[in-house]
């Protein structure tokens, strides 16, 4: 079944990038632009292998991916909110620095083809027997249903309509009243970039643990990006975010489905699906969005 | 005993000295009222109440308790809530949503809120729209909400920082009987505000500051008391003043006397020098230089935001707009400076069809406008007074194709001196000037345009010291003198009363009126026209009508 094919890679590739837009999410509601997803997430790929490698367990494994994920989030925090630098500028120094990082630091750590056995999938019994939903959705691995239970926390529990989530917005939206009315806007903020960046590492771990089996350099490459567009595309709602990073990871799947399936395009106009998906979802084609009015402030009380 | 005991409270920001050397004690059960005109740091001081900052030097006590702030929630957890002068609420979110803002945990307690807003309304009269969206409540009802937030958490004192200035009569009118009744119930108000006028009715104590220091203060015994704290704030006898500076205080002062009295705070009502009056009669039957005709703004079916507004100005003529902040005066001027487009209507320039030309084009043609919005509008604060004053000219500073910053400074420093712009050089930069300097300088630039056939100046009074009030409507009077046609949109009704020939009221994006500024009963007439009575049938009702108290 050529449809199942591309929607199970399209899933597979679409969980990592779901899980980092949901967090990126929660950042960009509380008026952080993480930018250093990419980083978060390649960080993650990286300590994710070398963890499992190092300590033979895939589950470690996923838990240093989760922590190389936080290391950046620690990074951007610092910058971003104890010393209000520009998160554009942070992100995109945070980006080049993790490719060089990783990629060095698998020429010192890893050796030979990099892989790792990392997990294996576990089909769940009956649920995975139904045509076409079954193998997408209930084929997944352990990690990979961690993942998906993560977002699902994550969106109901910091949604708008909780009280954590409605002060998430409140500092997004107007940091100055969030402040005068008590709540702690740096904390906040600081909370959220790092549990995105958890998020984030736990998806580079996912791709690289579940998905690639294996480290290899800019193996991310641009998913982070990805998930940021999500994020804009989905109109900073939880819905949206996860329609557009199921959307995003099935483009980047027909890359890989479409000559397989004997389409005769060429592999770079393949390689720029997604991104044309994510111009189209941003240019205001697909209905108005508007961001938290405080995204990418730095706060400072006046 | 004192709820709140200040100090030799002080506070620099590095080498000013924003405040210094102030103690004051805040009585339980009363509403202390703190008075001092712009920049005589009544804001740094709620911010050190407040936890907005700490304080450099001093001590501030409560319920006899040594009391450091080091945030909002701190103040917040010891009882002290706060009003603030430009809203902390979020205007993306409803009414309901923004009061819940201050609860703990992940459940949203709405049952809980329900009741206690149940309790207040009770208590104090005050009721809000729990399901509106902040951003679409009239300005009044916004600070309803923004008192209520205040007093949900049961505070022991509610600092109040100008809550007078986006106000109408009847509104300011509900506050005082707001503050009166939280006063009664044993909490203690502090009424920070530059408005005299509106305090001698509200408030039990004042504490007068001036550059920074107590000037003096005590026991406010009715009207009797004001003459003395309108000196003591200003530090000049009010009689210097021109008499609109002293009736945008909220106070009239009797020529002959010298003596002040109070203002009716519910009307704003005033009556001062008949300057406008005299020159009324002069620019009676001229040909006028600015023809607005049949503005209208927004799309048909939705409300208007400017619906049918004609408008002609004469040469040597003053005009007001006068109205409550949000019917549409700004819009008005967006359009006429040529930042919006009307999507219907046309204006005519000294005969000459300007409804689509460009900024440029109309300055060109003798328009000269003061934007409402100093800092994101009139100026370039990281640039220089004389960049500033000369950035549409710099053409004229030329020398081998390259700027001459000898000329241009030479040039600016003339323009500083007769403009009395207090900088340290032409070269300083516009953002570090204080406001009042920063006005003189945009309206420096404004009535420096050659061949000025009209100026328009929004809200030009506005954030500024007594002193450069002064300066600025003696300027915008003499422009008019030298035959510009000047319309002024201000919130300050008393300043155009004694500015204007006559004033329009900006009621739900018309224009009612003109009234004549010199008639008996101006005050009455307008204020009536401002809140609605009097409109045309046909006008939409959709102005917030009820009541605080």
């Amino acid at each position: 079944m050529m449809l199942t094919q591309i929607l199970v890679s399209g899933l597979g590739l679409a969980l990592p990038l779901l899980i980092a837009a949901v967090g990126e999410l929660v950042s960009e509601r509380a008026g952080v632009l993480n930018l250093s997803l990419e980083a978060m997430m390649l960080t993650g790929a990286f300590t994710a292998v070398t963890g499992t490698v190092l300590t033979g367990s895939a589950w470690l494994g996923a838990a240093c991916g989760l922590c190389g994920g936080l290391l950046v989030g620690l990074a951007q925090t610092l910058l971003s909110v104890r010393l209000r630098a520009d998160q554009i500028v942070v992100g995109v120094a945070a980006n080049a620095l993790a490719l060089a990082a990783t990629t060095f630091g698998a020429r010192l750590l890893l050796d030979g083809d990099r892989g790792v056995t990392g997990f294996e999938r576990l089909p769940i019994p009956v649920l995975a027997d139904v045509p076409v939903i079954g193998p997408v959705l209930f084929a997944q691995t352990a990690l990979g249903y961690l993942c998906a239970g993560v977002v699902l926390v994550t969106g109901l529990l910091l949604g708008p309509r909780t009280g954590w989530g409605l002060r998430i917005d409140a500092t997004g939206e107007d940091a100055g009243a969030a402040d005068w009315t008590g709540l702690p806007v740096r904390r906040i903020r600081a909370l959220c970039i790092l549990l995105t960046s958890a998020l984030a590492g736990l998806g580079g771990a996912q791709l690289a643990l579940s998905e690639v089996h294996a480290f290899s350099d800019n193996m991310t490459a641009g998913i982070g990006y990805l998930a940021v567009v999500a994020v804009i595309a989905g109109r900073w709602r939880t819905p949206g975010t996860v329609v557009a990073a199921v959307a995003f990871g099935v483009a980047q799947a027909l890359q890989y489905a479409l000559p397989a399936a004997g389409v005769g395009l060429p592999p770079a106009v393949l390689t720029m699906i997604p991104y044309l998906v994510a111009i189209v979802a941003v240019s205001g084609l697909a209905g108005a969005s508007r961001a938290p009015s405080c995204l990418t402030v730095p706060f400072a009380r006046a | 005993m004192g709820l709140l005991v200040l100090e030799d409270l002080g506070r620099s920001f590095g080498p000013v000295r924003a405040l210094h050397g102030v103690s004051l004690t805040v009585a339980p059960g009363t509403v202390h009222c703190v008075l001092g005109e712009n920049g005589a740091g009544k804001s740094t001081l709620c911010n050190l109440v407040y936890g907005g900052f700490a304080p450099t030097t001093g001590t501030m006590t409560l319920r006899g308790r040594r009391y450091r702030p080091g945030s909002p929630a701190q103040a917040l957890a010891h009882g002290v809530a706060m009003v603030h002068q430009h809203f902390s609420l979020v205007p993306t979110m409803t009414v309901e949503q923004n009061l819940l803002l201050g609860g703990r945990g992940l459940r949203l307690r709405k049952a809980d809120l329900g009741r206690r807003l149940e309790r207040i309304a009770g208590e104090f009269g005050l009721t809000v729209p729990r399901d509106a969206l902040v951003g679409d409540l009239p300005i009044g009802a916004r600070q309803r909400v923004e008192i209520v937030k205040a007093l949900l958490p049961g505070p022991d004192l509610v600092l109040l920082d100008e809550p007078t200035a986006v106000l109408d009569g009847p509104e300011i009118e509900a506050l005082i009987a707001t503050c009166r009744a939280v006063a009664a119930s044993g909490r203690s108000v502090v009424l920070v505000t530059h408005k005299l006028g509106e305090v001698a009715a509200a408030a039990d104590e004042a504490t007068v500051l001036r550059s920074g220091t107590v000037a003096g203060g005590g026991p406010l015994a009715g009207d009797a008391s004001v003459p003395r704290l309108l000196a003591l704030m200003l530090g000049r006898d009010p009689d210097d003043l021109d008499p609109a500076v002293t009736a945008g205080l909220g106070v009239r002062v009797d020529v002959a006397t010298g003596d002040a009295t109070d203002v009716d705070a519910a009307t704003g009502d005033a009556t001062v020098g008949d300057a406008a009056a005299e020159r009324a009669g002069g620019s009676a039957g001229r040909e006028p230089v600015l023809r607005v005709e049949g503005i209208t703004l927004g799309r048909a079916g939705r409300t208007r935001i400017l619906a049918d507004v004609s408008l002609t100005l004469a040469p040597g003529e003053i005009v007001g707009i006068a109205g409550v902040e949000g019917n549409g005066q700004s819009d008005l001027v967006h359009v006429l400076s040529g930042a919006t487009r009307a999507d219907a209507g046309t204006v005519h320039l000294g005969g000459v069809d300007i409804t689509r030309a460009t900024p440029a084009r109309r300055t060109a043609l003798g328009l000269g406008v003061v934007p409402e919005d100093r800092h994101h509008e009139a100026m370039v604060g990281a640039m220089s007074v004389a960049e500033n004053l000369y950035l549409a000219r710099l053409g004229d500073f030329r020398r081998f194709g390259l700027l001459d910053r000898r000329r241009l400074d030479t040039a600016a420093a003339d323009v500083i001196a007769s403009f009395d712009i207090r900088t340290s050089s032409p070269r300083t930069p516009m953002g570090s000037l204080s406001g009042g300097n920063q006005q003189k300088v945009v309206l420096a630039r404004e009535v420096a345009i050659p061949g000025l056939k009209v100026l328009i100046a929004a809200q030009p009074t506005r954030g500024l010291d007594v002193g450069a009030v002064d300066h600025v409507l003696a300027r915008l009077r003499a422009v008019a003198a030298g035959g510009v046609a000047v319309l002024v949109v201000s919130s300050e009704l008393p300043e155009l009363l004694a500015l204007c020939d006559r004033i329009h009221v900006a009621y739900s994006g018309r224009l009612l009126g003109p009234v004549p500024a010199g008639g008996e009963r101006a005050a009455d007439e307008i204020g009536a026209l401002m809140t609605g009575a009097g409109r045309s049938a046909a006008a939409p009702a959709n102005e917030e009508t009820g009541a605080v108290a």
